[in-house]
């Protein structure tokens, strides 16, 4: 039963229900590549929700005589220029070095143990 | 030609359609949507919008707002692609698209191809997270929502009738639509079932436009007097609300299997301040007394029962009608009125069912409505006013 954690002397009107099996199903041939587009959407519902919340912020500080003029002909100091470039590489390197990596090996693969 | 599950799945055809339904009947639309009057226990986190409580969350609207436009992009960038690329599949193994492909043949091509499968998962992981996002953020505050609905439960104008200990039939208890916990199991989806389905007719029945249109497409009888309506299967009540909107001296009564959705329902028309009478029953087995209704509706609640069951309904609704009463039930193309399947539509509604949950949907596909509605008794034609998908609707008048 899908119940909300609630204090327990409520009643909540749920009954019992016969649950979908949707996260089993395989529609592009592997299950990894599912679940990596599922992550996909979800992260696109993030990265959206940060940019929505950016515009808001620009809205509120307008209105509070931070325009947005002046947060697009805002200049760095040369401190913030480089700590943001490093943070920007960090970004990157998380974001996209998983591309290239070189799998060649079948899950079957035997794992050759190093000697000493 | 219509492709019907497209549109329904997406909801932008549904939506320009019945604009344009609501355009030509301005003037039967033209009675004021009602604005929020508040409750004592209201929860209004960041006020609302006309009779729309905004979502609770900068964030949980943005992710609504997101998944609204990747729903509109997948219907968009898929509408035409997928069906080319079956069309071409199909014609590759030699067999004429246009034949009526087998079922069989049509998913042996689906399994194996990309595009078909990326647009069935994008579009089902949308839906997903649709509800999930949801969930996730009522669930986390269950208290604070819970309370909000017990402060409305005894208040008015309308009323609501709950039965904790009702023994609900199976087929009332599966997750349609994928929405967790269905209609039944999960105490605070009256909140997920309206918001999510916000986000599915992608914000075009924010303010019931949609359910005002069909409560205005639901015929007279012919003496033209409405007492008493009842609408079936009618969830969180807002067609039900807008009948009332209809038909303001009459006493509106929605009867559903889901407690949840009908707690969630009563409280929205209490903040609507319009009085509906909401009660728990069951569509088979209404239990309200031989001819005391002048007209019985629903919207979409047939192609969500087994077939066996839509028949009982029409025989309750015939029960419950007064001689001369109305019976117009609001679904997807009956009878004659379907479109030929075209493959891409097969597959369509393949996995509408499979993996949308769209449970009984061969059943309702296969069922002879209008039949069962003259095996009943009432004067049944397939060519009522439009009211939904297609040019008609089915309806029954019950003989004076």
């Amino acid at each position: 039963m899908a119940t909300t954690k609630h204090k327990a002397d409520r009643p909540d009107y749920a009954s019992d229900f016969i649950p979908s099996d949707v996260e089993r199903g395989v529609f592009l041939g592997n299950p990894v590549l599912d679940n990596m587009m599922a992550s996909m959407i979800a992260l696109g519902t993030e990265v959206w929700s940060m940019r929505r919340r950016m515009k808001v912020l620009e809205a509120v500080l307008e209105e509070k005589g931070i325009t947005k003029q002046m947060v697009e002909q805002y200049v760095p100091t040369a401190e913030q220029e480089a700590a943001w470039e490093k943070d920007r590489d960090r970004f990157i390197d998380l974001t996209y070095s998983p591309m290239l990596r070189e799998g060649d090996l079948p899950i079957s693969s035997t794992f050759t143990r190093k000697k000493k | 030609m219509f492709d019907r599950r497209t549109m329904f799945s997406g909801l932008a055809g549904v939506a320009t359609g019945a604009m344009a339904l609501l355009k030509s009947k301005k003037a039967e639309a033209a009675n004021a949507a009602p604005s929020h009057l508040g409750f004592k226990g209201d929860v209004e986190v960041r006020g609302s919008t006309d009779r729309n409580e905004r979502l609770p969350t900068l964030d949980l609207e943005s992710q609504q707002d997101f998944l609204t436009g990747f729903r509109i992009w997948n219907q968009t960038s898929f509408r035409t692609l997928a069906p080319e690329r079956m069309n071409q599949r199909l014609e590759e193994r030699g067999i004429d698209p246009a034949s009526n492909p087998s079922i069989t043949a049509i998913l042996d091509i689906a399994d194996t191809d990309p595009v078909l499968g990326l647009a069935a998962h994008t579009w089902l992981n949308c839906q997903f997270f649709t509800w999930k996002t949801i969930q996730d953020h009522f669930h986390a505050d269950a208290d604070r929502y819970l309370d909000e609905l017990e402060a409305a439960d005894k208040l008015g104008p309308g009323t609501l009738e709950l039965h904790p200990d009702m023994k609900l039939p199976d087929h009332t208890k599966h997750e349609i639509h994928i929405m967790p916990g269905g209609y039944v199991g999960d105490s605070l989806g009256g909140y997920m079932f309206h918001h999510g389905t916000n986000n599915f007719y992608t914000n075009k029945n924010n303010k019931d436009e949609l359910h005002r249109v069909y409560a205005n497409a639901v015929p007279l009888p012919a003496d033209g007097v409405v007492k008493r309506v009842l609408d079936v299967g009618c969830t969180i009540g807002q067609m039900t609300v807008a009948l009332k909107e209809r038909f303001p001296e009459a006493e509106i009564w929605g009867i559903d299997a889901g407690a949840p959705m009908l707690r969630y329902g009563h409280m929205r028309a209490v903040d609507l301040g319009v009085e509906v009478h909401l009660a728990q029953r069951l569509a088979e087995d209404m239990k309200f007394e031989d001819n005391s209704f002048d007209i019985v509706t629903s919207y979409i609640l047939h192609h969500e029962m087994p077939a066996e069951i839509s028949k009982q309904h029409v025989r309750e609704a015939f029960r419950v009608l007064r001689p001369g009463g109305v019976f117009f039930p609001i679904d997807f193309y009956t009878g004659s009125n379907k479109p030929s399947p075209l493959a891409h539509q097969k597959y369509r509604h393949f996995w509408d069912m499979r993996w949308n949950n769209e449970v009984w949907w061969d059943e309702y596909e296969s069922l002879d409505l209008l039949g069962a509605m003259r095996a009943v008794g009432f004067e049944a034609t397939e060519n009522g006013p439009r009211a939904w998908i297609g040019s008609k609707n089915l309806l029954g008048i019950k003989p004076a």
